[in-house]
Formats: C-alpha cells, sequence, structure tokens
C-alpha cells in the first residue's frame, strides 16, 4: 500500500494536459470523416491520403534529410567549438565565450530568422535548400557547445597528462582519449539538434524561399487552408519517429559497456 | 657524494616561477639510476613541482633538467624515457584494464603478440593476473592503483615517477603497497622517484630522501642521516616526533640548554653559538628525580599499545614529549634521562653544504665513543 501523495497527482495531472491535445490529434487521425468534431468510426484513409501524397512525403524527405545534415555539421563544429573553448587558459575568456554562445540560446527564433534573411539577401545569396541548411546549422551550433562543454569541464585534466606521458601525440589524445570520454557529450547535442533542426518552424519561415520547403512550414501553410485530417496522420507518424528517437538515444547512451561477457564472468567468480 | 658515473636525473640551478609566485628556487639534485629516492614535504612545498618538470609537464623558468647528461628542458612529455603513476591514477574510463595497460605499447606499434605478452607480464608484477577483462569501474581503489603502476611501467621507462600514490588507500593497503612497491623497484632495477607527504612512507620506502619546504630542498640523505641528523628546525618537526629548546654550544662537545651544561658530540662551531637542541622522544626515558637529567612533572598520558606517550613540563616552562615503557601517574615530578649522542644540535641557517663540510671536519677528530 503506497500513501496517498498530492506530489504525485500534480505530476499525473501536469502530464495528462501536456499529452492530451497530442493523443486528441492521434486519436482524430484514425477519424473517418474529414473534421475533428465529432467521432465517426475507425478508419485508415488519413494514413493512405497521406501514404499517396507524394509531395508531402518529398517534404519529410527533404526535413529529414535537412536535419540529419545540418546536425551532423553542428555537431562537428560544436564539438570543435566546445575544445576550443575548454582550451582557453583564462578563465574570463571561456566565460565571455560560454556567454555569446548562450546568447544565441536564448534570443527568439524570429529575431534569428529576421537577421539570417537580411544577411542572405544583403549576400545576394538565393534562398532554398542550402540558406535553410546553413541557417540550421548556426543555430545548432550553441545547442552542442552546451551539451559538450560540460562533459570537458568534467572530464579529469590529468588523463591528458597521462596519455601524452604514455607517448600520446595530441592527436593520439583527442581521439582516443577526450573524444570517447566526452562521447556522452557529443552525443546527446547530436540529437538535440536533430530535433531542433525537426521541428523549427520560425527561422526555417523566414529563409526558405519559394522552392523549398520543411514539413512544419507546410503543415502550417494547410493549416491556414482549414486543418485536414490528413495533418493528424502526418503528426502522429513525426510523433512516432521522435518517440523513437528519444529511445534510440538512451539505448545508445545508457549501453552497458561490457555486456554478456564480463557478466558471465563474474557470476562464475562468485559461483565456481 | 663522489659520482664517476653520469646521474641519470640530474638537476642544475632549476627556478621555477608561476607570474611573481616562486615555486622552486635554485633546485640542485643528481640522482644515481637504480635506486628509490623520495621527495618528501608538506603540501606546495613544490615536490610534485619536481616530478612534473622531470615528466615534461611543465619547463624550468631557468637552469636545467638533464637526463643522462643531456639537457631534456624542451623534450616533449611524450618523448621523454619516463612515466608517470598518477595521484588519482588517471585511469581511462573508455577502456578496460587491458587496453589501459596496452596503451603505452600499442603507441609504440608493438605487435599485437608482444603487447599481450607484456600486458599480462605487467598485470603479473602487480598481481591482477585475471581483471585484464575488467572495467575501470568496477575496481577498487586498490586494484585501480595498481593498474597504473602496471600502466606506467608497460612502457619501460627508464625512470618510474609516483606522485602521492598511496595517499587515497586506507592504512593497512598502503602498508602492502609500500613493501610492494620496493619489491617491484628492486625486481626491475629501474630508479624510481617517489613524492609523498608521508615522512613515515618516506623512511620506510626509500635509499634516499629529498625532504622539501617552500620550494627549496632542506636536506637529503639516506633516511637515518635524515632522522639522526636533521639540519634545521623544519626538517626535525617534519621528520619524526621532536623536542626542540633553544641553547648554546659553549664548546666544542658541551651544550648549554635549559639552564644546566651537557655533554654531547657535536662540534665545529663558534664558541657561545646560538643553536636549537633537537632530543627525539624515544631517546627520553623517565627516571627518578636523584637520578635525572633533568626534572619535569607530568601532564599528561596516553596508551599508545607498545609504549606510553607521555606530555611533561620541567620547572622553565618547557615542553617535553617522551615515549617509554614505564608508566607514570600523572602530576607526579620525575627524571628525565638522556644520553649524550642522543643531543643534536642544529645551527640557524646554516647550508647543506656547511653542515656536511662540518660533520666530515669533527668526525675525524672525534672522540672515540665506543
Amino acid at each position: 500500500m503506497s500513501k496517498f501523495k498530492w506530489s504525485h497527482l500534480y505530476l499525473w495531472v501536469v502530464f495528462a494536459l501536456l499529452y492530451l491535445p497530442i493523443g486528441f490529434l492521434i486519436v482524430y487521425s484514425f477519424n473517418s470523416g474529414n473534421v475533428m468534431q465529432g467521432w465517426q468510426g475507425f478508419s485508415w484513409s488519413h494514413y493512405q491520403e497521406l501514404f499517396g501524397d507524394a509531395h508531402l512525403l518529398e517534404i519529410v524527405l527533404d526535413t529529414l534529410v535537412l536535419a540529419l545534415l545540418s546536425s551532423t555539421l553542428a555537431t562537428a563544429i560544436g564539438t570543435m567549438g566546445a575544445l576550443w573553448i575548454d582550451r582557453q587558459p583564462r578563465e574570463l575568456t571561456k566565460n565571455v565565450l560560454l556567454s555569446l554562445n548562450n546568447i544565441l540560446l536564448v534570443s527568439p527564433d524570429v529575431i534569428i530568422g529576421a537577421s539570417f534573411l537580411i544577411l542572405f539577401t544583403a549576400l545576394g545569396f538565393s534562398l532554398g535548400f542550402v540558406s535553410v541548411l546553413l541557417a540550421h546549422i548556426a543555430f545548432s551550433i550553441p545547442i552542442v557547445v552546451l551539451m559538450v562543454l560540460p562533459r570537458l569541464r568534467e572530464m579529469n585534466q590529468s588523463l591528458i597528462a597521462a596519455a601524452r606521458d604514455l607517448g600520446a601525440n595530441s592527436w593520439q589524445v583527442l581521439s582516443q582519449i577526450v573524444l570517447p570520454v566526452i562521447f556522452p557529450g557529443i552525443l546527446a547535442g547530436f540529437f538535440m539538434a536533430f530535433t531542433y533542426s525537426l521541428d523549427d518552424f520560425a527561422v526555417t519561415f523566414f529563409v526558405t524561399g519559394n522552392g523549398f520547403t520543411t514539413l512544419s512550414v507546410e503543415i502550417y501553410s494547410r493549416a491556414r487552408q482549414g486543418v485536414s485530417l490528413e495533418i493528424n496522420a502526418l503528426s502522429t507518424m513525426m510523433f512516432l519517429v521522435s518517440l523513437l528517437l528519444v529511445l534510440c538515444y538512451y539505448l545508445i547512451a545508457l549501453r552497458p559497456k561490457k555486456p554478456a561477457a564480463a557478466r558471465r564472468r563474474r557470476q562464475r567468480e562468485v559461483n565456481p | 657524494m663522489t659520482e664517476t658515473k653520469t646521474p641519470i636525473i640530474a638537476f642544475d640551478q632549476v627556478d621555477l616561477s608561476f607570474g611573481d609566485t616562486q615555486v622552486l628556487k635554485d633546485i640542485d639534485f643528481q640522482i644515481e639510476a637504480g635506486k628509490f629516492y623520495t621527495l618528501l614535504g608538506p603540501s606546495g612545498s613544490g615536490k610534485s613541482t619536481i616530478l612534473k618538470l622531470i615528466s615534461g609537464q611543465l619547463e624550468p623558468t631557468s637552469g636545467d633538467v638533464l637526463f643522462e647528461g643531456q639537457v631534456m628542458n624542451d623534450w616533449p612529455a611524450e618523448k621523454r624515457p619516463v612515466n608517470t603513476v598518477f595521484q588519482n591514477y588517471a585511469l581511462f574510463p573508455n577502456m578496460n584494464v587491458f587496453d589501459n595497460v596496452a596503451f603505452g605499447p600499442r603507441l609504440k606499434h608493438l605487435s599485437a603478440a608482444a603487447t599481450k605478452t607484456k600486458v599480462v607480464d605487467m598485470l603479473h608484477l602487480v598481481k591482477l593476473d585475471d581483471y585484464a577483462d575488467r572495467e575501470i569501474n568496477e575496481l577498487s581503489g586498490g586494484q585501480q592503483q595498481r593498474v597504473a603502476i602496471a600502466r606506467a611501467l608497460a612502457n619501460d621507462p627508464e625512470v618510474l615517477l609516483l606522485d602521492e600514490p598511496l595517499s587515497a588507500l586506507d592504512y593497512k593497503l598502503r602498508k602492502d603497497m609500500q613493501g610492494e612497491l620496493r619489491h617491484i623497484q628492486k625486481e626491475l632495477g629501474i630508479t624510481f622517484i617517489f613524492v609523498t607527504h608521508d615522512q613515515e612512507e618516506a623512511l620506510a620506502m626509500s635509499d634516499w630522501i629529498f625532504v622539501m619546504n617552500d620550494g627549496i630542498i632542506q636536506q637529503n640523505g639516506t633516511p637515518e642521516d635524515i632522522y639522526d641528523e636533521p639540519i634545521n628546525h623544519f626538517v626535525a618537526n617534519f621528520i619524526g616526533e621532536s623536542n626542540i629548546v633553544p641553547g648554546i654550544m659553549k664548546e666544542d662537545y658541551l651544550a648549554h640548554f635549559v639552564g644546566k651544561d651537557f655533554e654531547n658530540v657535536d662540534a665545529g662551531m663558534r664558541p657561545n653559538e646560538r643553536v636549537e637542541v633537537v632530543l627525539r622522544p624515544e631517546d627520553l626515558d623517565l627516571t627518578s628525580v636523584e637520578e635525572g637529567k633533568l626534572v619535569v612533572t607530568i601532564l599528561e598520558q596516553s596508551f599508545r599499545g607498545d609504549y606510553y606517550e607521555v606530555q611533561a613540563v620541567d620547572d622553565d616552562g618547557n615542553h617535553w614529549q617522551v615515549q617509554t615503557t614505564n608508566s607514570s601517574p600523572v602530576g607526579e615530578r620525575v627524571g628525565l634521562t638522556f644520553d649524550p649522542e642522543d643531543i643534536h644540535i642544529m645551527r640557524f641557517n646554516e647550508s647543506e653544504d656547511d653542515f656536511d663540510a662540518r660533520l666530515e671536519q669533527y668526525e675525524d677528530e672525534k672522540p672515540d665513543e665506543n
């Protein structure tokens, strides 16, 4: 018998409120009717519609490619940036650089989007996939830096001294010690950057131009013409993908280091 | 010291400063191959800094660090024929025990078979034969310590540097490891330079001790020399327990302290020079008031297993610490007795060179005690 706790009730209410709209949306994606008012029976029709919509599927693919590319590049650049910030000898320099990094994180997307639009126009850069990619890389880098830097700071500095002492050059220290040790931070940065890119609307909206569009921009423009339940089906799919991503992240990040062999061996030692 | 061989490591007037803070002042010493050396001093005395200068983590501000007679000031750490056992072990958490120990050999492009042999040998040396597949976080502190030693030795260093490697272990484990380290050093026949703040550890393990304080080598010598003939107040206090009282050397072999004259075995000072007198607690004994050279009142007595530790005060207010097997009730007046050779005289501001010279000079003319 566990005692009733108000704090638990509060938690459940909050979660219910957060997930209710999503649940509502998912349920109605299976509605055989065409509106979100009134349930008219179960149907896969909106999913059939969705998978028959070649244009929409193309956008989904574009969005995924964009997210993958931008988050990969942002992870590489952001990790290097974090390494560089961490190597600054003066604490003041570190803090100034980190603050500059964090300002980008907290500034409104609208402002970042608008500033990119101004930049690209001023440079005479044509808007399309590349401009969106550059913008996504740019706003993802600070996220990666923020995820990687604490790992670097936590890392025992004598690990580097020890590796050098044993004969490693700078590259070997980086590739064999530093990067593996901070890998969980890099991974977290990558997944964060990926999801940020996937669901970004405001920045993309500014720099996307005419030819290229992403899912969030497309959904927005369709929703303005009245919500079709096809969007519900699409959102449900996206939600499942996000869920899968989160699961992937935990599987990679929390995977036991030496699974079977070590455990078997230890059991042998306990009961020979 | 007369040296014919080239010392394996030598410091030639090394200074080291960080900004305005001078960390090491005029460090000058030579180390012979194949011995167990200890740098002993309180934290902040500069002993770990000396290790970092040898391992290549730091460069001297002025002066030279030499390896077999060659200046190695600007050799990068990875090129030096020395390896370090770090204070916090610094084992790589992303690798298991085998890979940690194999790290150095692999960087040297040893074949897989040779690497394996090396790792197996080293793990055997530190008695961790069955632990090759373990992850680092599965090991106890003592086991991590052993892996760190095996990893450093796997690189076949000419000199092994140990930076307070035992300080995180509990008493029993520390004692065991002291003996084992000494054994490993003898077996491999390489030079060990061991840093510690634990004087007991230093006395137990070393062939030669450097006592450091304030970035200066205060005294160096065998454990016996340093214990029996501390050069100054700091060394006398830091190594073992000491009773230190002010005194005067009236003439050679006659000291005056706590208002009385005492025969002793020191000489070579100016007549009536002001000095400090050291008497070790274990050299003092309690006796009757009549037979005592000094009369003291017992303040405190605590049982230490194999002896009593007694705190006493004489009529001039000097405190005396005595280790004795005789129990005496608190408040009782007793006599304090000691032999002439138990009295050790320290001059103020005497340099190590002057100290050695004086010792040599009067030891030749000393009246035969036996």
